[in-house]
């Protein structure tokens, strides 16, 4: 009892110190956020030169108008260095400067993005484990939590030292840029390092304290530890995405640069949020990637069974996570999209439209391969549940639909040529497929893949399971008919497009947006509901599916790693030979685009790099793990028992 | 049968009524006009 009432303490003191961690840059900030949170940029006047007599200062004080806002402030910095290639602005070593910076931030956001995304899908598993009224399930649900949290572990250290050699390759390679960004952040720097403590504190005792808090209050003490790590870890993730958002569309300082004194508008830019909504999403995806990668190769070295079967449901949870996130990541960056012409339009027609526009070919046909290997895997994951071969035949229709929904998507608009075929076609565009090469025909490729992704989903819900509602006929018949609209809706949208102009076109999007998530949402909650007390045919047999599902799943994680890679570069080159966008040029040698063939070879190497380097992580993960006995388990209904893996 | 082709006739009407306001509104809502080309 006394040693009960000492694990509750413990546990409530180590929730409050994490709480007091939390709050930790918040105080330290206020004395800086009070004061208008000064920022003198290198090279300015030392602080004490502000301390001269009133009247003086006031004579001194200068005002200018902000570059994004349009209002007035105090200048509270220095102009933005007018850096000269050389070694004083620009030291060097025998190589491109910019493609070992590259390659130290790929490094760091793949690994930061990674321990960023498993902790919120930790803390929903341990959720659904506490709620869980079926103790077999809450169980597994714990454990798969544990195994989740045990490989983030692992690559948080790596993320950390990533992060060291980043900030050494900025200060060593681009001292002058660093040093004016890390003026105009100065007043939230600390609040990014103190953050960084905190999420490393909470996540130890986190991690460290999961088996002496596994029951009752302590649990919930315990779950609620994720919540606050994970509020952390957004945060930290904010405030470096207002960094970026500062390069690309600066805002809080002066034509010049010069800091005017308010730190929320640097923060606050045009690209703030829709930046944040994009890597929250695309995080998620990546993680669910990675981890389902991790269980896929932990299943095809599985030595029996029961991992076997484990790691056939980690992975599948893994990839639902995951693609939860993967869909609404295309309408979330269609919204960054937005944003960023509504911001400049030519930086949108650089992106789009001009130098970068071959790029986006490449991402669409990434998203689609996402997509393909996604449903593959469902498709293959129908075989271990009996009754899931009814739905077989229908496979191939699903096929076609998804490979014309990926043509038209990954449809250039215009090609690279040589004279003699320029003239043999006609033109820059084909005189048939260049129709399709256009946002409004994309628009509606991408919709439909989606909603047959999620049509695919909904047959995998009812692999082993007939509906047993009172209503099922009616309920079925309108779940065919609203998808056939849905899908009548798409198609009729995006032919609509090519007939009024393009101010009107452009609006088309968001109904067809509208439409694939109703399907996503109606019908899967139709679908639940009609699946409640529903006849079972057969369990569901985890670990005997197909060791191809399971290269899907590497496929899927490999592809998510790309196409990261790429989308990183995109938006980093969108400022062509800007360090900081129309405020701070770029003088160095490198200050230029590089080819389309250089920067996927680029990408490459840092998708390998990173895999080479996480399977190492999943090695040492393997090494820490026991082998626990295997319970006595009562059958679940629909679900095969896996194994319990020790901590 | 009869109830079969009730159950689709009314899915049939739910769906295309929604789909339609979608369209309708989520338009309006940017200051666009859906039925631009009708109008014409």
């Amino acid at each position: 009892m006394g040693s009960i009432t000492r694990k509750k303490t413990l546990a409530v003191l180590a929730l409050s110190a994490m709480i007091g961690l939390l709050l930790l840059p918040v105080v330290a900030a206020i004395p800086a956020l009070a004061s208008g949170g000064e920022a003198p940029a290198a090279g300015g006047p030392p602080p004490d030169a502000a301390k001269k007599d009133g009247a003086e200062s006031e004579k001194k004080v200068e005002k200018a108008r902000d570059v994004y806002y349009k209002t007035e402030g105090i200048v509270s910095g220095a102009p933005a260095p007018k850096t000269t290639d050389g070694p004083k602005d620009y030291p060097r070593y025998n190589f491109e400067s910019r493609v070992l910076l590259w390659f130290a931030n790929q490094q760091h956001l793949y690994y930061g993005s990674f321990v960023l995304a498993v902790p919120i899908f930790c803390m929903v598993i341990e959720f659904m484990g506490v709620v869980s009224k079926d103790k077999a399930m809450a169980k597994k649900y714990d454990q798969l939590a544990y195994d989740f949290i045990k490989i983030s572990l692992t690559a948080y250290s790596l993320t950390a030292i990533l992060g060291g050699i980043l900030i050494f390759t900025f200060l060593t390679l681009y001292p002058a840029f660093f040093g004016y960004l890390s003026s105009i952040f100065r007043p939230v720097m600390h609040i990014y390092a103190l953050t960084f403590v905190a999420e490393s504190g909470t996540l130890y005792i986190y991690y460290y304290g999961w088996d002496k808090m596994k029951e009752g209050l302590l649990k919930w003490l315990h779950l609620s530890m994720s919540v606050i790590l994970n509020v952390i870890g957004t945060v930290l993730m904010f405030l470096a995405n207002s960094w970026i958002g500062f390069m690309m569309s600066p805002a809080g300082v002066d034509e010049q640069g010069r800091y005017l004194g308010n730190i929320w508008h640097v923060i606050h830019t045009a690209l703030w949020n829709p930046l944040n909504l994009h890597r929250i999403l695309g995080n998620m995806a990546f993680g669910g990637g990675v981890v389902a990668a991790y269980a896929a190769y932990r299943f095809l070295s599985a030595k029996n069974d029961e991992e076997r079967a484990h790691y056939d449901w980690m992975g599948y949870i893994a990839m639902s996570l995951g693609v939860a996130f993967l869909i609404p990541l295309p309408f979330a960056g269609y919204w960054l999209m937005r944003e960023v012409y509504a911001y400049r339009q030519q930086m949108g027609i650089t992106l789009m439209g001009g130098l970068l526009a071959w790029l986006f070919i490449i991402q669409a046909t990434m998203i689609g391969i996402l997509f393909l290997s996604t449903n593959y895997y469902l498709w293959q994951a129908l075989g271990r549940m009996r009754g899931g071969e009814r739905f077989q035949r229908y496979i191939k229709y699903f096929v076609f639909i998804l490979v014309c929904g990926f043509l038209v998507f990954i449809t250039p608009h215009t090609m690279v040529m040589t004279p003699a075929e320029l003239k043999a076609m006609g033109g820059q565009q084909h005189p048939v497929l260049g129709n399709y090469g256009v946002m409004s025909a994309k628009n509606g490729g991408i919709n439909v893949i989606i909603t047959t992704t999620v049509l695919s989903f909904i047959w995998y819900q009812r692999g082993n399971r007939m509906p047993a509602v009172s209503w099922a006929k009616f309920g079925n018949i309108f779940m065919g008919v609203f998808f056939f609209f849905a899908y009548v809706n798409i198609i009729w949208l995006a032919i609509y497009g090519y007939f009024i102009p393009a101010n009107v076109r452009v609006g088309l999007s968001v109904p067809q947006v509208a439409t694939t998530l109703s399907t996503l949402f109606f019908m899967t909650a139709l679908n639940l509901s009609m699946l409640k007390g529903a006849k079972q045919i057969g369990p569901i047999e985890w670990g005997k599916i197909s060791v191809r599902s399971q290269y899907a799943l590497i496929m899927l994680a490999t592809a998510f790693t790309w196409m990261m890679g790429l989308m990183g570069y995109i938006r980093s080159s969108v400022r062509l030979f800007w360090h900081v966008n129309e405020i701070m040029r770029d003088n160095s040698p490198w200050a230029y685009t590089h080819t389309v063939g250089f920067a996927a070879n680029m990408i490459s190497a840092n998708v390998l790099f990173f895999w080479i380097s996480i399977m190492f992580v999943f090695w040492l993960g393997t090494l820490g793990a026991k082998k626990a006995p295997v319970e006595v388990k009562s059958p679940v209904p629909g679900r095969a028992p896996e194994p319990a893996v020790g901590h | 049968m009869g109830k079969t082709i009730m159950y689709v006739v009314v899915s049939v009407v739910i769906s295309v009524a929604y789909f339609t306001l979608v369209d309708h509104f989520l338009m309006d809502m940017q200051g666009l006009d859906y039925w631009y080309l009708f109008r014409k």
